[in-house]
């Protein structure tokens, strides 16, 4: 019916225990297949477990899959549903090798308008489809916008920017040869291929970082115990998950939960106190929350104002030197002055922020700290310019950088104008998926304001 | 008196359209206000060029007459854009004016469905919101089922020389004021555009010894399918440059500019400037371009291509006697801008029939077009159209990735139209199959089908094409022995740059090629180009799946609240007939289109149910 197979993620983006990618449409079964012999010939709606592997025969990932036959689907559809586990690594490369052997990345709402259009149709259940779609594309670029901030978007339109006037050039010694106006030098065409070929691998090898900044990021609480961590944690959380007491050591697993500052996401996690290890399971939990914290984007290191910093913290603290760290000085609302004291010490050039996570005071300031960080890029590991690729804009890039390969090598060959137009045509276009702004459109539009056309 | 079908307006689109319903079989009446005035040329004594040499190559594979009519007229050709690769060749020539208007005539009097009628039409008779003829100030009413509109820069045509301004359609005509009028009481929108036109100059006035050369070239390439190998004795022209003395010149008068006084108000195109407009926008150019091209053969008048103005009369002698060449000029013929109504063609289908009013269509200036090409194309496209509608067959539309005239007519009905549409290479997305070379193979088939071409005609056009590719397929096959590679396909040989189809040909071991000129030209781009317009092809095919889902014209957009506001608007005006041109309308995003696809899914359903 709809002629192509699509395919996409079909759990929340981000780390979780499993996550499912559908593949639905006349090849479905099919590009399963390719990545597990024999899918073809599965029982349908009956749970298989498999090692997918991508074309090379490099392993992909232990899964449980199914197949289904249309209509019997959600879809209405010949429809697969893969369960991998919940790492975006994975789900990217299943994903990408799934468009490989000849998926498309669904659009918003996709699935949703497929299953709608298979069955049984009345106006009540157009127009809820259509809200959805609406809603699913908006909201889409809403977030889009909100994570990326523009940055990746003024990156690619500054590349647009200057294809298009490379463009204009070629095109008006094409449409207005007669006429006497500047032409292009291969020369110059030649660097800005270059130029923009080099940026675009530079976007794409950010995609990696880019990854962890769309997914999440992990904020790790660590600090002495009974330095109110848990409270702090939950305060963020804005609800009750850790369990708190007055009682030192309490938490003993690393608590791990998905909070949303600014647009971007986050994974905060909560470790058991740091001190003299009391008992097994205390040194154990320790023992986690110090591998959790080597491993943190951000550490929030947490000390009660009124206890004042004891020798075994600020040596904790002194360890994760190489991490990003923020200071919380917790508890202000038992100290009277607010723990500028201890907020002044040991930690020295430490930012700083001193919070209530019983009254809240303060927790304001802390998301805006933990936000500049993220901005900044000290979190992230990209600045907010080279940000974020998502698997789509992932693709359209990459098929910029081919095209712009392709141009190179038709430059080398002094390949007349119109050729070298489609490449660059096709490069602008691809760059447009990421805008969202066709390319072609503009180019008379740039030789009429920049020549003067017209015998 | 009843016709099938009355044209109205003897102009580039007229004639094309009139021909067409009268070749189709049709009985058709073409009105014109002066027979002396068919065909003329108010402005460029030339055909074709960059994108036009195109169209006309297109109108030409589907059996118009402007590509006999130039090759007949044409005193100077050139293949444009041959330092560019071959997508992009274009033909153009210099027409004798006169020998043009002579040819067009004698096309129209040798066709027997066609009658040629001097007269005025003032209105349009209608009957239920079906058009029934027209209304004549010499004749009263003249029925018809079917008119076409053809009407150029006459409805309420005001010319500026100066503060001068004068009401006309041209130089020399009046304008047509009651038929926009009754149009626009008939609810048609009308909007007004501005178009200009330079000087023309005394030939015996002009030094062109101080003047560069540029002749035509050696070998003239025709531009019908029809005509065999040019004979002409070809005509130069000249080119000469403004300078600074010129540009103060018009600077000094520039409050006397109409373009510039407010006295114009509709806008102007930006490809084709008057020189006041040169001076002003880039007046950080030293000199400006040029060319003396002569009115015909024996014509004792010059036009002066760059040098289009409305400045008064006594500051464009002055102008003109500022560049070099031209020192003890006369002006035969002022230069002037002209103002006149045409009617946004969101108003018409791709057939181009009037939306409002069944069995009107429009063609040429009047939906916001330049350009004789552009203009002839559309004629005919309307011709064709309507005579299809008599016979009761499905309509002519042609597809963006199949000729620039489908480019042209789909722009029309998804675009705003902000100044007079020009036709470019750059607006075709599949520019490199949309060739000079191969409009046959790609038209001719409609012709044939239509009955456009005497079968004597298109036999010799089939011929040819089955030459071509029977040539490609000895290509394909072929091997032949290269160097540096052993064996290998001569196709494949040919693809590599450098090598020509000469050198290809001395190596096949069955022999050359039996190909003429043309022919050879043709096969040639074909393999050279054929990687990479497999590639474009590619998208074509993506494109085409989305021109094939039809929408109904009275698709309630406005019941959509899922659809952004935008689009409403947009989808409610334009009222595309395809999902594809829906998509292609500023203002519609994808998740528009998305939204699209599931009511029309519905629809189609539904009518699926209703048949079963």
């Amino acid at each position: 019916m709809h002629g192509d197979t699509i395919v996409a993620l079909s759990t929340p983006p981000g780390s979780s225990g499993i996550a499912v990618i559908r593949i639905s449409g006349p090849d479905a079964i099919g590009i399963l297949d390719t990545m597990a012999p024999g899918a073809r010939a599965w029982k349908p709606r009956t749970l298989h477990n498999r090692v997918l592997r991508d074309t090379g025969g490099e392993m992909l990932d232990d899964v449980v899959a199914a197949v289904f036959h249309g209509p019997n689907s959600y879809t209405g559809e010949d429809a697969a549903e893969i369960s991998c586990h919940g790492s975006m690594q994975i789900v990217s490369a299943i994903i990408e090798e799934s468009i490989g052997v000849g998926a498309r990345l669904a659009e918003p709402g996709e699935f949703t308008r497929r299953a709608y259009l298979s069955g049984k149709l009345d106006l009540a259940q157009a127009e809820a489809v259509a809200d959805l779609i609406a809603s699913e594309t908006r909201l889409q670029s809403q977030v889009a916008l909100e994570h990326l901030g523009g940055g990746l978007s003024k990156r690619i339109t500054a590349i647009e920017e200057r294809l298009r006037a490379k463009l204009a050039l070629v095109e008006a010694s094409i449409d207005f040869s007669e006429e006497d106006i500047e032409a292009y030098t291969m020369a110059d065409l030649v660097a800005v291929s270059d130029e923009t070929r080099r940026e675009i691998s530079e976007l794409l090898e950010s995609e990696v970082a880019g990854g962890k900044l769309r997914h999440g990021m992990r904020i790790t609480i660590t600090g002495p115990r009974n330095a109110g961590k848990s409270s702090l944690y939950n305060a963020l959380l804005g609800e009750e998950r850790a369990i708190v007491s007055p009682l030192p050591g309490t938490t003993r697993d690393v608590l791990r939960e998905r909070i949303h500052i600014g647009g971007f996401t986050y994974y905060l996690e909560d470790t058991a106190g740091l001190a003299e290890a009391g008992c097994e399971i205390e040194s154990e939990g320790m023992r986690r929350g110090r591998e959790a914290a080597s491993a943190a984007d951000l550490i929030l290191f947490v000390v009660d104002a009124g206890e004042g910093w004891t020798c075994g913290a600020l040596e904790e603290l002194e360890s994760h030197a190489d991490r990003n760290r923020l200071l919380v000085v917790n508890k202000t609302d038992l100290v009277p002055g607010g723990g500028e004291a201890a907020a002044g010490s040991p930690a020295g050039e430490l930012r700083t922020v001193t919070v209530s996570a019983v009254s809240g005071e303060g927790l304001g300031r802390l998301r805006e700290k933990i936000f500049e960080f993220t901005a900044n890029g000290e979190v992230s590991g990209v600045s907010r310019e080279r940000i974020a690729l998502n698997i789509r804009q992932g693709m359209a890039l990459r098929r910029a950088e081919e095209a712009l390969e392709r141009l190179g090598r038709e430059l080398g060959m002094n390949s007349p104008a119109e050729i070298l137009s489609l490449e660059i045509r096709e490069a602008l276009d691809a760059c447009g998926e990421v805008t969202g702004r066709s390319a072609a459109e503009d180019i008379l539009e740039e030789i009429f304001s920049n020549f003067c056309i017209g015998k | 008196m009843k016709h099938d079908v009355i044209v109205v307006g003897g102009g580039h689109a007229g004639c094309e359209a009139a021909l067409a319903c009268a070749r189709m079989g049709v009985e058709t009446l073409l009105v014109t206000i002066s027979r002396g005035d068919i065909a003329r040329m108010p402005c460029n004594p030339a055909i074709g060029g960059l994108a036009k040499g195109q169209l006309v190559r297109e109108v030409d594979a589907l059996g118009g007459e402007m590509g006999l009519c130039i090759d007949r007229a044409g005193i100077q050709f050139r293949m444009l854009n041959r330092a560019k690769g071959p997508a992009v060749w274009s033909p153009r020539a210099q027409a004798d004016k006169a020998v043009y208007h002579e040819g067009m005539m004698s096309a129209i009097e040798a066709e027997k469905n066609l009658e040629l009628l001097e007269g005025e039409i003032t209105g349009l008779a209608m009957a239920g919101g079906v058009v029934t003829g027209v209304m004549s100030a010499e004749y009263g009413e003249l029925q018809a089922k079917k008119v076409i509109l053809a009407l150029g820069t006459f409805p309420n045509g005001l010319m500026h020389i100066g503060e001068k301004q004068i009401p006309g359609g041209r130089e020399g005509e009046p304008p047509s004021c009651g038929l926009s009028d009754r149009l626009s009481e008939a609810g048609i929108e009308r909007e007004r555009l501005k178009t200009g036109t330079p000087p023309r100059l005394v030939k015996g006035s002009i030094d062109f010894s101080r003047c560069e050369v540029q002749h035509g070239d050696e070998e003239p390439s025709p531009f019908s399918f029809r005509t065999g190998r040019l004979v002409v004795e070809q005509v130069p022209c000249h080119i000469t440059w403004t300078g600074e003395k010129t540009h103060a010149i018009i600077n000094a008068n520039i409050h006397r500019a109409p373009l510039f006084s407010g006295q114009i108000k509709g806008a102007g195109p930006r490809y084709c400037p008057s020189i006041e407009d040169k001076v002003v926008r880039f007046s950080e150019k030293p000199r400006h371009q040029i060319f003396l091209e002569p009115e015909g053969r024996d014509s004792e008048e010059i036009y002066v291509n760059g040098l289009s103005t409305s400045l008064p009369a006594d500051v464009q002698l002055e102008m003109v006697r500022s560049v070099p060449g031209l020192e003890g000029a006369e002006i035969a013929r002022y230069g002037y801008a002209i103002e006149y109504d045409f009617f946004p063609p969101h108003q018409i289908h791709s057939t181009l029939e009037s939306r409002k009013i069944a069995g009107l269509y429009f063609a040429g200036q009047v939906n916001g077009t330049s350009g004789y090409e552009e203009a002839a194309a559309q004629g005919l496209v309307a011709g064709i159209n309507a005579a299809l509608a008599l016979h009761g067959r499905t309509p002519f539309v042609l597809g963006r990735s199949e000729a620039y005239i489908g480019v042209l007519i789909d722009d029309l009905v998804t675009k705003e139209i902000r100044e007079p549409y020009r036709m470019f290479t750059s607006r075709a997305e599949y520019r490199l199959s949309l060739r000079q070379d191969n409009a046959d193979e790609r038209l001719l088939g409609y012709a044939v089908r239509f009955g456009l071409l005497p079968r004597g005609q298109w036999e010799g056009m089939i011929g040819a094409r089955k030459s071509v590719q029977r040539a490609r397929r000895r290509l394909e096959a072929e091997n032949v022995a290269v160097a540096d590679a052993g064996k290998m396909r001569a196709a494949r040989l040919l693809q590599r740059p450098g090598v020509s189809l000469e050198d290809v040909e001395r190596l096949l071991p069955d022999g050359p090629l039996a190909l003429g000129k043309r022919e050879r030209e043709s096969l040639e781009i074909y393999v050279k180009y054929r990687g990479y317009i497999r590639r474009q092809n590619r998208t074509a095919e993506k494109f085409k799946r989305m021109e094939r889902r039809r929408i109904p014209d009275d698709f309630p957009y406005v019941e959509i609240d899922a659809l952004s506001a935008e689009a409403r608007e947009m989808l409610g005006k334009f009222r595309p007939e395809t999902l594809g041109k829906a998509a292609r309308l500023a203002g519609v995003r994808n998740s528009d289109v998305s939204v699209l696809m599931v009511f029309l899914e519905k629809a189609g359903a539904w009518r699926d149910g209703d048949d079963g």
